[in-house]
C-alpha cells in the first residue's frame, strides 16, 4: 500500500493549522541564509572599519545596503507565511 | 490543567478572546467618511497627515531665511545636510539634480514610518502595500528613464550584454541583470519596507496587547504579562530604530538604482 495515500488518510484534524505549521517551518528555513548573510556582513564591516577607521563612513553605507538587500529574502519568507 | 498561555475565559461580550483577529484584520482601516463614491479612510487621511508634516517641517526651518538659524532649524538642516552629503556621496556631482526627489522620499517614508510608534496614531502609513509599491514604481520609471535619456539605446545593451563578463557568461549574466533590474528591483524596494512595518506593528501589537490582557487579570498569570510588556517596551526603541533605518535604506537604494543609470558599466 502506498505509504503517502496511508499517511493522507491518517490525517484527521485541523488542515489549515497544519498549513500554518508548514508555513511557519518554512519562514524558519528562510530566516536561516539571511541570518547567516548579516552576520558575515555585519563582521566584515566591522573588521573593515577597526583596520581602516578613516574610511568607517564609506563602509558604513555599504554595510547598511549589504543588510538590506540580504534581509529582504528573509522578508520574504515572512509574507510567504501570511499569504499562505 | 488550565493551559499557562491562556490568559482569560473565552467570554461572548468580548468576541475579540474567542477568535483572534487575523492578520489581514489589523491593517484594515474603515472608511470613515465618502466623498460620492470614493471612500476616504484612516490610512488616507495619515497618508496626507505625513505630507503635511513634512511640508509644515521645512516651512518652519527655511520659511523664513536667517542669518542664525535657530535650534530647530539648524537640527531639520543637519537632516537635510546629511540626505544631500550621502546624494553626492553616491551618484557624484550630478546628483544635484535627483536631490529634491530623493529628500522629499526620504522624509515622507520616515514621517510615515515613525506614525507607527507615535501614541494615538499608532500606524505605520507604509504598511499598506499600495504605498511602498507606488514609491517603488515611481523610483523605476525615473531610474529607467534617466537611463534612457542619458546614454540611448546603450542603456539596455550595457544590462543585457554587459562587457566586463567573459563571453562564454555573458548572455546568462545579461538575462539575470535583466530580470534583476526591471523586475525585481522594484519589488524587493517595495516589500522590504512593507514587510519591515507590518513585522514590527505585529510584534508590538501582540506584545503590548497580551501584555495589557494578561496583567489585567489580576492574578498570578499577572506576573507573564508583566514580561510581556517589558519585552513589547524593550522592542519599542528597536521599532524608533527600524523606522529611520528602513527611511534611510529606501532612500539609499533609489539613490543606488539612479547612479546605476547615470553612468552604465561599459
Amino acid at each position: 500500500m502506498d505509504f503517502l495515500a496511508q499517511a493522507a488518510t491518517g490525517i484527521t484534524g485541523n488542515i489549515e493549522e497544519l498549513k500554518g505549521a508548514l508555513a511557519l517551518i518554512g519562514y524558519g528555513a528562510a530566516a536561516i541564509g539571511p541570518g547567516v548573510g548579516i552576520g558575515v556582513v555585519v563582521g566584515n564591516a566591522v573588521q573593515a572599519m577597526a583596520r581602516q577607521p578613516e574610511a568607517a563612513g564609506m563602509v558604513r553605507t555599504n554595510m547598511f545596503l549589504g543588510i538590506a538587500l540580504t534581509e529582504a529574502l528573509a522578508l520574504i519568507g515572512l509574507l510567504l507565511y501570511f499569504i499562505t | 490543567m488550565e493551559p499557562l498561555i491562556l490568559a482569560l475565559e473565552c467570554d461572548p461580550a468580548k468576541p475579540i478572546l474567542c477568535v483572534p483577529p487575523s492578520v489581514n484584520e489589523l491593517f484594515e482601516t474603515p472608511t470613515i467618511f465618502s466623498i460620492g463614491s470614493f471612500g476616504v479612510t484612516r490610512s488616507m487621511l495619515l497618508m496626507v497627515l505625513a505630507a503635511l508634516v513634512v511640508i509644515a517641517l521645512l516651512w518652519a526651518a527655511y520659511g523664513r531665511v536667517r542669518l542664525v538659524p535657530t535650534k530647530f532649524g539648524a537640527a531639520i538642516e543637519a537632516v537635510v545636510g546629511f540626505v544631500q552629503n550621502e546624494t553626492s556621496g553616491v551618484i557624484g556631482p550630478e546628483g544635484v539634480k535627483y536631490f529634491p526627489y530623493l529628500l522629499s522620499l526620504f522624509l515622507f517614508i520616515l514621517v510615515s514610518n515613525l506614525f507607527g510608534v507615535t501614541p494615538f496614531i499608532n500606524f505605520p502609513v507604509t504598511s499598506r502595500i499600495a504605498l511602498p509599491m507606488f514609491l517603488a514604481l515611481v523610483t523605476w520609471f525615473i531610474f529607467v528613464i534617466v537611463g534612457f535619456v542619458k546614454n540611448g539605446p546603450g542603456y539596455l545593451l550595457s544590462i543585457v550584454w554587459p562587457r566586463s563578463v567573459p563571453l562564454g557568461l555573458r548572455w546568462f549574466i545579461g538575462f539575470l541583470e535583466l530580470i534583476s533590474t526591471f523586475i525585481l528591483r522594484p519589488f524587493t524596494l517595495a516589500v522590504r519596507l512593507f514587510a519591515n512595518m507590518v513585522s514590527g506593528h505585529l510584534l508590538l501589537t501582540v506584545l503590548l496587547g497580551s501584555g495589557i490582557v494578561f496583567i489585567s487579570r489580576l492574578d498570578l498569570k499577572s506576573i507573564t504579562g508583566i514580561l510581556w510588556l517589558a519585552f513589547g517596551l524593550i522592542i519599542y526603541p528597536f521599532e524608533i530604530f527600524v523606522a529611520v533605518l528602513q527611511a534611510y535604506v529606501f532612500f539609499l537604494l533609489a539613490a543606488v538604482y539612479i547612479q546605476t543609470s547615470v553612468h552604465i558599466e561599459h
